[in-house]
């Protein structure tokens, strides 16, 4: 049977020679890695996504205090989260408080103030308390994304590589998993590590999160398996761990990486909604969801306290979305550059001035 | 096949079972039900805590417990079903018998209008790819893929009600909006259709023309104080309908279809007035499906009327045509009963409701009262989930469809001289169907989820908030009933899925 | 050109847009096709054959532009409106194309894609059409045409497959019916049905043919005008006598020399004497092989009691259709398989039961070169690493040394050195195998095993390839087991034939032998099933076959 599907292949590749071979032409004299970095570059919005993602983990992380066991780096922002200075009721509309300070309007104005994006009912610096947020919702999604990453990976990747009783197993466990009603179990276990911490939280988080990747690393694994370099190094006398990680799992890296990125903008969706619930980060601490649901009431009546946090959410979700977007265009073999109206108008000109 | 079906089902209460055990355990050594008693210096305290031990079994181990649960469910079989008290001593299946349908409703509707709408939106996207259009979904579904569904809710909540009802005491229009709306709706339209830049500029023109002039006519009028659609408005649409049908179903160079298609609408035109005298007589939820199926009768009575062969296409079109009239004649009538709803003291001028799924203090019989009531307390929550599920569709099937059109079957379409309707329709569709009817089962759930904070924004008394309750009273026999709903849903779920797929499918439909 | 003349191709150009810029994929086109004549375009890959074919009736990707013109029953199709490409495709120009499991739906019957066809181009009945859809599926002699009318594409044989995308490309008479590679993904002896099933109902329909091909076989035995093309160019068109008896062009001469023919290669004489053999490299003796139960799959038998001796320095060929076990037989030689009876013994060492270590020891005696360049290189390694790997695993060589012996290697397949540091991508088909050959013989091995290296291979590329390997052969001195479907090249390279069918041996022995005097019925249908590339012998051996048929 696999016989007849090579064959198959084989002559598709003569006949599909021609048009292929043009596009060949695109990545002539390029490494595997240089032809994704020029893939990625490509897509503008992945660039601006990374650009912006990239400075805002910067800002987001040098802005507060942060310790590391007995050291002790200093933020660049005035305020902590622990702060109550007085309420601010200065050009505030309609006899509000604590009204942000922030402005983009070119003029005497211009700048962050004192507090860029208000105060809350007691006077905390909302800014502070935005960025710390920021910073937690950020720490979860990275740690869930490498934890659901990890898991997924070698669960996936020994169901591919043994298959037959490890795989029907494995695959069973990720069945299993799969229809434990995620939501249920998250806020279980939320409800009690989130009071311990956010960290083991985030580890939880991803212990729950890597089905989705592991059945796709599995895919991978069972269709390059089949692949013929795979049998020459076996042939050439590799074991199975140098099968594994020097043959089979550099080539399906892209898809990997790709899929990280989503797990992680799930991720900080479902973080920020379990806080949101009561499940997730509990107060003292704070998130970016918890924060939104501490000041939904005040929505009204101040809805900076609202529209901050969400703002950020959007933001970091976002970026890494169209990352990931990006990383697949960079990653797809098949992924070929559209013909704009403008590319075809030049190529005339070039054309005609060739002739 | 029958094998098949057997297997899946087997392996699916395998499934259940381990997985209530998981959920039961885990939830029975996270949470203490008597933690908050145990603090508690009272005297009755004491009481309590020996009083639910009893009544929750809470002396036996949970592994052990969980089979006393277990017995209770497996009492389904002799027709005594049993999953126990909630700590408040209310029966877990009554309290889930309320819940249910008020959760049901709103993510079915969620569900179904979210994938018709991002089918559509992705089959579109996919059709034009790198058109504008294609690119605004693309950006729209990874917006929508960012939002937080809390957040989200909240931001309607606050400008879809609270907003929409102040608007409605001092009903006016501004300028600014109707200009704002009409170039918004001309942008889309235009995007849309696509084209060069004469049929944009085109298209854009009578779009914001039309839009503009709907809005000062709605403006004018006051029409959202007393809103309807009118003989007039119904004949001109049901028309459009058909002609936007036929072209679909069986292209307009089928006369046979397109003749069939307008007779529907023309009697569905004549039946308006009848209509309204049933309606207003014997408005109830029998009467409608009988209409239904009348329409339905109607619609296979016409085709046959009109061609001996090929009666099964120009039904189809005959039927769809005839229910999407009937469906605005319904609508026609729910919205006549707006009036009187805004004026009734329950409502007072405040028709957006921000909270629960129905007024408990509108007492009414009339049905059409009734329904635009609960019509009116799902929109806001149903379109929330709509929002955040739709995303996923427009990449879905955008992707799906792409992918199939690069098949060589396409290609043999298309070399066969058929036309581009039939090769999307009949090639393209049902082929793009199959990776998404396993997906469904994933949004569903997804949904479901979402539905969990919805609920909770909005105030429902559904699945979530039972389910949230649960949690945070450590009530683990509510918690037990709502994961074993979920999971039922999850499991029945894939069964269609792969029920589904292997009836669109032959090669799996046919393999011994 | 003549009036009558159903296809009139002048000044035809395609364009492809990559990247910026425009890329020629036929370049100035000029053909004329008459009622009843086949014209074949032959080329080899990217010579642009098959965007001709798909360009006539504008059905190429949106990357495409086409210019000049080309006229159906003297109407204009580039730039048509499409309207009226949409009257003339299916109905005055039919395609066949080249793997009908993937050109046809896979979730309509046959029946109903042929009713479809005839539907939107005649303002027919649904019993109509399906009455003529069964006397087409009858026509085209597909077997049970009553049931088979109801069957998905997956329930019919490949064969079937093309013949009831035959019988769908005839339903509306067309006048010009084009043939994409229709039998490229078929067996020989099938090729051969389907040859003489288009041969019969072109005479029967008076339709022209544009046959689009690589095998010069199936030009020869199907072709009255011929043109051949290079890189997008016309390089010479003519009738198939002139071609095939006098080709003009340095490069018609070149791609026909290196057609290989099967019969013309002269007397070889086995390495070692009949009564003194050596002991043999490879020994299978009784072996079957069998493809464990997977899932609801049953088990399933791909080789029975296989028996087959390759002695030091002989090049033994395994021939067989697909399916017959060759390639099973091929990969269990090597311990990729495992075995379920009987015993395989490399330089005197067994492979079935044995451990790993044991295998691994054995295989420093053995290569193997894989069918498919596209896979069987990694992707993410350099040529040179993926060359030197066994070198490196067998820890013969590291650092500097293992850099200079990889350099060797790569003099060895004539590549130059500089290429040990470029990945497989870079890299063409051609250049790939040399790299599996190089990667084979980096331990000098006693036996190696080809696995069908050429099938995906041109036949210029194909016929440096085989030279090299023959070079090497008579070089290094080692055993090969050379498995293909291809008698011919199998003719240019072995000592000894075997041939195999369904999992069977059916016979075995020198070359001459098997392909002059085959004893087997079966060998005798292969061996006549091969289109020779020689328009005048191949009338007689079409003749001949049909004569053994009845």
């Amino acid at each position: 049977m696999t016989l007849f599907k090579r064959k198959e292949k084989a002559t598709g590749e003569i006949l599909a020679g021609g048009e292929s071979a043009i596009a060949n032409k695109e990545v002539e004299g390029l490494s595997q890695g240089q032809i994704v970095r020029r893939r990625f570059f490509r897509h503008r919005a992945a660039v601006g996504a990374l650009v912006v993602l990239t400075s805002l983990i910067l800002f987001v992380m040098t802005a507060l205090e942060t310790k590391i066991g007995p050291i002790r780096i200093p933020g660049w922002w005035k305020w902590t989260t622990e702060d109550i200075p007085a309420l601010r009721f200065e050009d505030c509309p309609g006899g509000t408080t604590g009204c942000p300070t922030l402005s983009l309007k070119p003029g005497a104005g211009f700048g962050f103030g004192t507090h860029p994006f208000g105060q809350d009912d007691i006077g905390r610096d909302y800014f502070a308390l935005v960025m710390n947020g920021a910073r937690r919702s950020l720490m979860i999604m990275f740690v869930i994304g490498a934890v659901a990453g990890f898991i997924g990976v070698v669960v996936g990747s020994l169901a591919g590589f043994y298959g037959k009783m490890v795989d029907a197993s494995l695959m069973r466990l990720v069945d299993f998993i799969q229809t434990v009603p995620a939501i249920i179990i998250a806020a279980v276990i939320g409800k009690a590590v989130g009071k311990v911490g956010p960290l083991y939280l985030a580890l939880f988080l991803g212990i729950l999160g890597w089905t989705g990747l592991a059945r796709l690393v599995r895919a991978q694994f069972l269709s390059l398996r089949e692949m013929e370099f795979v049998d020459a190094a076996r042939v050439a006398g590799a074991s199975n761990i140098r099968i594994a990680f020097k043959h089979i799992l550099p080539n399906a890296v892209g898809q990997i990486i790709v899929a990280v990125t989503l797990i992680m903008a799930g991720a900080i969706l479902t973080e920020t909604a379990l806080s949101y619930l009561g499940f997730g980060v509990v107060a003292p601490d704070v998130s970016l969801g918890l924060l939104i649901s501490q000041y939904e009431s005040s929505f009204t009546t101040r809805p900076w306290l609202f529209w901050w946090p969400g703002l950020f959410i959007i933001s970091i979700a976002l970026c890494v979305n169209f990352i990931g977007d990006g990383l697949r265009d960079a990653f797809d073999p098949r992924q070929r550059r559209r013909i704009t109206k403008k590319d075809r108008l030049q190529a005339k000109l070039h054309t005609k001035a060739g002739a | 096949m029958l094998s098949y079906i057997s297997r899946r089902l087997g392996i699916s209460i395998m499934i259940l079972f381990g997985s209530s055990f998981l959920v039961y355990n885990l939830a029975a050594y996270a949470s203490d039900p008597l933690a908050e008693l145990r603090l508690s210096n009272d005297d009755s305290a004491q009481q309590q805590i020996a009083a639910l031990t009893r009544q929750l079994n809470l002396d036996v181990p949970p592994p052990l417990r969980y089979f006393l649960w277990l017995r209770g469910l497996l009492g389904v079989f002799v027709g005594n079903l049993d999953l126990g008290t909630t700590r408040d001593g209310l029966s877990v299946q009554s309290e889930l018998a309320f819940a249910i349908p008020v959760t049901i409703r709103l993510v079915l509707v969620a569900t179904i209008t979210a994938l018709l709408l991002g089918l559509a939106l992705g089959i579109i996207s996919a059709l034009r790819q790198y058109s504008r259009f294609d690119y605004g979904m693309t950006f729209l579904a990874f917006l929508l893929y960012s939002l937080p569904i809390f957040w989200v809710a909240v931001l309607l909540k606050e400008f879809m009600a609270i907003q929409f009802n102040n608007f409605l005491s001092e009903p006016n229009i501004p300028f600014s909006w109707m200009i704002f709306f009409s170039i918004f709706t001309g942008v889309f339209w235009s995007s849309l259709l696509g084209g060069e830049r004469r049929r944009f500029w085109t298209v854009f023109a009578g779009a914001f023309a039309t839009n503009f002039v709907i809005l000062w006519a709605i403006d004018l009028t006051d029409w959202y104080l007393d809103p309807g659609l009118g003989i007039f408005l119904i004949a001109f649409l049901s028309v459009g309908i058909a002609f936007g049908i036929t072209a679909l179903s069986s292209g307009l160079a089928d006369v046979k279809a397109k003749k069939a298609a307008l007779v529907m609408a023309g009697l569905a035109i004549a039946w308006y007035y009848p209509a309204q005298w049933i309606f207003d007589n014997y408005g109830s939820y029998l009467t409608i499906f009988v209409m239904v199926a009348l329409v339905i009768g109607t619609g296979v009575l016409v085709a046959g009327a009109f061609s001996k062969i090929d009666r099964g296409p120009i039904a189809r079109t005959a039927i769809l045509t005839g229910v999407l009239c009937g469906f605005l004649i319904l609508i026609d009538r729910v919205m006549q009963s707006w009036k009187e709803y805004s004026a009734t003291d329950a409502v007072n001028y405040r028709p957006v409701p921000t909270f629960g799924q129905r007024k408990d203090q509108l007492v009414t019989e009339d049905f059409w009262l009734n329904n635009l009531d609960i019509i009116m307390h799902l929109i806001l929550p149903t379109l929330a989930l709509i929002l955040i599920s739709l995303a996923g569709w427009i990449r879905y099937s955008r992707g799906a469809l792409l992918e199939v059109l690069n098949q060589d079957y396409i290609r043999t379409a298309r070399a066969k001289g058929l036309n581009e309707r039939v090769v999307i329709t009949r090639h393209a569709f049902r082929n793009m169907m199959l990776p998404l009817s396993s997906l469904f089962v994933g949004e569903f759930v997804g949904l479901v989820g979402g539905a969990v904070i919805t609920e909770r924004v909005f105030g429902w008394q559904g699945m979530g908030t039972l389910g949230i309750k649960a949690i945070n009273t450590y009530d683990l026999n509510l918690l037990m009933g709502v994961n074993l709903l979920l999971s039922f849903l999850v499991v029945t779920g894939n069964l269609l899925a792969d029920l589904l797929y292997s009836a669109l499918d032959p090669r799996i439909r046919l393999r011994k | 050109m003549s009036k009558e003349n159903i296809l009139e191709i002048s000044d035809f150009n395609v364009d492809f847009w990559v990247d910026g810029v425009w890329y020629p994929a036929v370049i100035d086109m000029n053909l004329g096709l008459a009622a009843g004549k086949v014209t074949a375009i032959v080329g080899e890959s990217g010579s642009g054959k098959s965007t001709t074919a798909l360009g006539l009736m504008s059905l190429l990707a949106s990357n495409a532009r086409m210019e000049g013109s080309v006229k159906v029953k003297g109407e204009e199709m580039i730039n048509a409106k499409a309207s009226v490409l949409r009257q003339f495709r299916g109905k005055e120009v039919a395609y066949i194309f080249q793997e009908p499991m993937t050109a046809l739906n896979p979730l309509y019957t046959i029946g109903f894609q042929i009713v479809e066809t005839l539907r939107s181009h005649f303002d027919m009945g649904p019993k109509e059409a399906q009455a003529r859809a069964l006397e087409l599926i009858t026509m085209v002699d597909i077997p049970n045409p009553e049931q088979s009318i109801l069957k998905y594409p997956h329930q019919l044989s490949g064969g079937q497959r093309q013949r009831a995308m035959i019988a769908q490309a005839l339903a509306c008479d067309p006048a010009l019916l084009v043939a994409d590679e229709p039998t490229t993904a078929l067996d020989v002896t099938v090729q051969a049905e389907i040859l003489d099933l288009m041969r019969g109902l072109k005479d029967k329909l008076n339709s022209a043919i544009l046959l689009i091909t690589h095998d010069m076989g199936v030009v020869a035995d199907m072709a009255d005008d011929i043109l051949v093309m290079k890189d997008g160019v016309t390089v010479e068109h003519g009738t198939s006598d002139q071609i095939f008896s006098n080709p003009k062009h340095p490069y018609t001469q070149q791609l026909l020399g290196s057609v290989p023919k099967l019969g013309s290669t002269k007397k070889r004489t086995l390495p070692y004497s009949e009564s003194a053999k050596p002991a043999p490299v490879l020994k299978l003796s009784d072996v079957t092989i069998e493809y464990p139960k997977r899932g609801r799959q049953p088990a399933f038998t791909a080789v029975k009691n296989f028996n087959l001796e390759i002695y030091p320095g002989e090049i033994v060929g395994l021939v067989g259709e697909s399916g017959s076990g060759k390639t099973t037989v091929g990969r269990a030689s090597i311990g990729l398989l495992p075995v379920k009876g009987g015993s395989i013994e490399i330089v005197g060492k067994e492979i079935a039961g044995a451990n790993s270590k044991q295998l691994s020891d054995i295989r420093q005696h053995t290569g193997i070169v894989f069918q498919d360049p596209a896979s069987s290189l990694n992707p993410r390694l350099p040529i040179g690493e993926s060359i030197g790997e066994p070198l490196f695993l067998a820890k013969l060589a590291k650092g500097a040394d293992l850099a200079r012996k990889v350099e060797e290697l790569l003099d060895q397949v004539e590549l130059p050195r500089s290429y040990r540091n470029r990945y497989p991508h870079e890299l063409s088909g051609g250049q790939r195998q040399r790299v599996g050959i190089a990667r084979a013989l980096a331990l000098t091995p006693d036996l190696l095993i080809a696995d069908e290296p050429t099938s995906a291979l041109d036949v210029s590329v194909q016929a440096r390839f085989l030279e090299l390997l023959q070079e090497l052969q008579g070089k290094l001195n080692f055993a090969c087991l050379f498995i293909s479907h291809d008698l011919a090249v199998v003719d240019i390279l072995c000592h000894r034939i075997a041939v195999m069918q369904d999992g069977l041996l059916v016979e075995a022995g020198d070359r001459d032998l098997i392909l002059k005097n085959p004893k087997n019925d079966y060998t005798k249908r292969l061996i006549s099933a091969v289109p020779v590339p020689d328009p005048k012998e191949q009338k007689i051996r079409r003749e001949a076959r049909l004569a053994l048929k009845k």
